[in-house]
């Protein structure tokens, strides 16, 4: 009994030093932050992260990180990974800076860049091939279409944010390709939801919902993994980080679901500026609603309320915060505490971990409004010239800040068949021809083998516009290298623009190719055969037949033929019973 | 005592053929369902599809187990007006797309030779798990394609085409190299029964919509949606499997389910082909609908009850794998000590052309100077030749 009882209590005590063990190498939280953009739009930014412990990590020993993840970065002895879907364009305008610093967002599609230890080039992009392959699979997109021709190895743009010991730095080997075409959907977010521990069960994720997040006016998922020493400790942490950012439009998302498509609002709803001189029952100026704070909840624009907290997060941090002014109303449901904090604009919320969560905000008629942080640069990119045969890009940057200059890398990666004439490349600076250009680094394109890379590194002087131009020939591709739907046009990977930690990326363009009508090459190759059987039938016939008039044909029927041939047989045995007969007489 | 050895010999022989008879059972299930068409007015196709792809989730066939192939996106096209949903339904009561949905070969993917690969697992060895059709002999596959097709082929994307014989030889190569034990074949496209006409490989039951010179038609639209959203075969099927095969313990057959198909409400002759399967007509009408769109796990275990064999297998198994390791040890230590007088230090030198680094040309004056005076120290000897030139 009481050897029993001391086993237990044995038992028990490892089962505690465990876990505490476990505790003090891996953590896990999560938080949304919300914040209103104008006119009625909603940023709504998920952030969910956790260490684990590389030691543990090695071991194969997963807590909270994904070991569907984890065994695909250890089988491509991958250090580093960044993983971005994308869609939409951030309207930098209105919306002001991105959420953090752009360093969470990719471009248009799919873009995926990895710092992958191995000896040499070769290797390390076989595994490469390895890491996108598994990934397509993990979180079912076409990344196995990044192959070489869409690989690039960027030498200045992209810089590890691990802590990496100097050992493996230097076998360390960056790759980074894009998929501007590549549809992001509810498959997608399938998979990611289960890279969480809490599974979008419990906790801020069971707000996301693939009919919400992809209505979004812009969204943006990512998963970052790294790894990161403090100078003190001696164990390194393996961080991952997974993120969702979404631009929801207010309107949009109240509609009903099984009922999306807007209707006109009712005559007698509509709200109408009756100090217009021509305002009567039958004219109508809609009133501006700018100066009303739109009325919204959770559970109107997410679907369905925020399902208590994740049990796994132990930091005690406020999951659920909203960047609004303090004279905002903002209703929470109970059991929730409120914290506001001494900016005047940031207030969050303690959520009581088995209670659902709800926050409403009534239509208000408030001046105020959280101040929106400026970008460091505004950056649009578009195609000119016109043609089948050549084309031109122009990436026009805009440096807002009245005092500051700022230098950043510009980087484009091209297909193949976009030829990019570099002696083009033009920079001007409010329109006059300046030498802004720092340094710039350029791999050419090899046909049907990679791609260009051009990266350049700009000083763009305080309140100023710099206006980039560069020239290019589109190739003519082979019959089967066109996509079924070759109209549409190709996609152009966006630019990206790094500002030390801060990046920004340029939407992508759509590229319209010489396309031939593909029924076209049937036709020739029907009306070509028929006419090569029409000269080769006349031509064979010309010499294997022989051509005579009516009259001699009669001797060259077949029973001509046979009576000659018995003739012949008979004649050589005359001959043959002849030259007997001369034996004999001898 | 030698009787007795005698009388027992029956018992023997009948546990010798006790795995013959277990063998006509299958021990897994897997489903491959293709769309071959793209663009937003083949929504219907997708929807097809998807249909299938819920009800085989239904029935207990696991999404690791489900290869679906989806050649464009509807759920999230810019023109749905329901954003991340794909209805196969005017009433919209059933979202096919889900939460929860795993696509495994999307887009540009979808070609005819990625679905040959597929089926002949002749596929790299990057490619994942998940896109690969894991199966073994002991496996039933159904097969379920949907598309715009002809006389003896089915377009895919409408960029290139899979004919009659191509699939006929790609299922004879799955039973050359054991990879299913029966297989449904099933297809929703115009002329669909002449794409079965050609396969040759046994255990196979195929279904087609319609006769050679036949169309299949769409079953209704959604004006909401604005185009067509299901084909009236694959309809008539689900209404089938809804309405009668509602848990895995259904007994219905596939000669209830090939009966309930009613010709002047598909507007087209749906065909069977059972000359294939072993006891033809009579034999495949008594399969059960689970064995294909469920996921029934016959479990098989050999020599149950016989404990000691089962521990003298795994002692004798685990020496073995202890001297296989042995063996693999040795030869590693072998190569290892072959390699090492030879490093090959030098491949980390060979690097792959990366961006090289452009420099500004400051020195253009110099250059252009140099060429200016070549030229006219050139024109200075011409000229000097033609001037000391001896006048004759």
């Amino acid at each position: 009994m009481l050897l029993s009882l001391l086993f237990l209590i044995g038992s028990l005590a490892t089962t505690i030093a465990i876990s505490a063990l476990a505790d003090s190498h891996s953590d896990y939280h999560e938080q949304l932050l919300l914040r209103p953009l104008h006119p009625s739009l909603l940023l709504a930014s998920f952030n969910f992260q956790s260490n684990t412990s590389l030691t543990s990590f090695n071991q194969q020993n997963f807590r909270y990180f994904p070991r569907s993840l984890g065994q695909i970065l250890q089988h491509a002895n991958t250090r580093e990974l960044h993983l971005r879907f994308s869609l939409g364009r951030w309207d930098a305008e209105n919306w002001g800076a991105r959420p953090w610093g752009g360093a969470r967002e990719g471009g248009t599609g799919v873009e995926l860049w990895a710092w992958v230890e191995a000896e040499t080039d070769d290797e390390a992009d076989q595994r490469w091939l390895t890491l996108t392959n598994a990934l397509s699979g993990l979180f079912c997109a076409s990344l196995n279409f990044i192959d070489s021709t869409r690989t690039t190895r960027p030498v200045v743009s992209f810089h590890p944010s691990g802590n990496h010991s100097n050992s493996t730095l230097s076998n360390l080997h960056l790759l980074h390709g894009t998929l501007p075409r590549e549809v992001v959907c509810t498959e997608n977010l399938t998979p990611f939801l289960k890279l969480l521990p809490c599974k979008g069960k419990a906790g801020i994720s069971s707000l996301l919902d693939g009919h919400k997040l992809f209505d979004a006016s812009w969204q943006s998922m990512s998963i970052d993994v790294r790894p990161i020493c403090s100078p003190g400790a001696d164990d390194c942490q393996l961080q991952i980080t997974q993120t969702i950012d979404m631009v929801l439009d207010l309107q949009r998302s109240k509609r009903p679901r099984d009922n999306p498509i807007p209707r006109p609002v009712p005559q007698e709803e509509l709200k109408c500026d009756t100090s217009k001189p021509y305002h009567s029952d039958d004219t109508c100026f809609p009133l501006d609603a700018a100066s009303q704070e739109e009325e919204f909840s959770l559970s109107h624009i997410f679907g369905h309320s925020l399902r208590g907290t994740c049990p796994l997060a132990n930091d005690g941090a406020p999951s659920v915060c909203i960047n609004v002014p303090h004279a905002r109303e903002v209703y929470a449901s109970e059991g929730a505490r409120e914290e506001k904090d001494s900016s005047g604009y940031m207030r969050c919320f303690q959520l009581s971990p088995d209670k659902d969560f709800d926050m409403v905000l009534p239509q208000q008629e408030i001046s105020e409004k959280a101040p929106l942080a400026q970008p460091l640069l505004y950056a649009e990119r578009s195609f000119i010239g016109y043609g089948q045969e050549r084309g031109g890009v122009q990436a026009i940057l805009t440096n807002p800040s009245p005092t500051d200059a700022v230098d950043f890398v510009y980087m484009e990666s091209l297909p193949w068949f976009m030829k990019l004439y570099l002696h083009t490349l033009k920079a001007k600076i409010n329109g006059q021809d300046k030498d802004t250009i720092k340094e710039m680094y350029y791999r050419p394109a090899l046909d049907r083998k990679r791609g260009t890379q051009l990266e350049v590194r700009i000083l763009i002087p305080a309140n100023s516009t710099l206006v980039l131009t560069y020239d290019f020939e589109k190739a003519i591709l082979r019959y089967t290298e066109y996509p079924p739907d070759a109209n549409r046009g190709f996609d152009i990977a966006p630019a990206v623009i790094t500002i030390g930690d801060v990046s920004i990326r340029t939407t992508s363009l759509l590229l319209p190719l010489p396309t031939p009508d593909f029924s076209m090459p049937y036709n020739v190759i029907i009306l070509t055969s028929t006419v090569m059987a029409l000269s080769f039938g006349f031509i064979f016939n010309l010499l294997v037949r022989r051509f005579v008039a009516m009259d001699e044909a009669d001797q060259w029927d077949v029973r001509a033929i046979r009576l000659k041939f018995a003739a012949t047989i008979r004649r050589l045995a005359r001959r043959f019973k002849k030259y007997e007969k001369i034996q004999k007489t001898e | 005592m030698k009787l007795s050895n005698f009388l027992s010999l029956p018992v023997v022989l009948a546990s010798l053929l006790a795995p013959a008879t277990v063998a006509a059972e299958h021990t897994s299930n897997w489903a491959v369902l293709v769309s071959t068409s793209r663009f937003w007015f083949n929504y219907r196709h997708l929807a097809n599809v998807l249909s299938l792809y819920r009800t085989v989730k239904r029935l207990g066939i696991p999404d690791s187990q489900i290869i679906l192939m989806l050649p464009d996106d509807m759920a999230c096209n810019p023109r749905n007006a329901f954003p991340g949903t794909v209805y196969s339904n005017a009433d919209r009561a059933v979202d096919l797309y889900g939460d929860n949905i795993e696509v495994d070969y999307r887009g540009y993917e979808v070609t005819v030779e990625n679905f040959i690969r597929l089926l002949t697992d002749r596929v790299g060895e990057e490619m994942p798990r998940s896109k690969r059709l894991l199966t073994d002999d002991r496996s039933n596959i159904l097969v379920y394609m949907t598309g715009h097709g002809g006389n003896e082929f089915l377009k895919f994307q409408d960029a290139e085409e899979i004919s009659a014989f191509d699939l006929a030889d790609a299922f004879e190569q799955m039973w050359e190299k054991k990879r299913y034990h029966e297989l449904l074949f099933m297809i929703d496209t115009c002329q669909a029964n002449t794409m079965y006409s050609k396969i040759y490989s046994p255990n196979i039951i195929a279904t087609g919509s319609s006769e050679i010179d036949q169309s299949s038609y769409s079953h209704h639209a959604d004006n909401d949606v604005g185009v067509a959203v299901i084909d009236r075969y694959t309809y008539y099927n689900l209404d089938f499997l809804e309405k009668e095969v509602r848990e895995p313990s259904s007994k219905k057959t596939l000669g209830d389910l090939f009966d309930s198909y009613d010709e002047s409400k598909i507007h087209s002759h749906p065909g069977v082909r059972w000359d294939l399967f072993p006891g033809a007509e009579q034999g495949g009408r008594e399969r059960l609908v689970m064995d294909f769109f469920g996921n029934v796990q016959n479990v098989e275990v050999d020599n149950a009850g016989n404990s000691t064999q089962l521990a003298e297998d795994l002692l004798l198994l685990s020496k073995k794998i202890s001297e296989l390791r042995q063996q693999a040890d040795a030869t590693e230590g072998a190569e290892k000590n072959a390699t090492t007088p030879q490093p090959i230090k030098g491949s980390h030198m060979v690097r792959k052309i990366g961006a090289a680094k452009v420099e500004a040309d400051h020195r253009s004056w110099d250059k252009t100077a140099m060429g200016v005076w070549a030229l006219v120290g050139c024109s200075l000897v011409w000229w000097a030749g033609e001037h000391m030139q001896p006048s004759v």
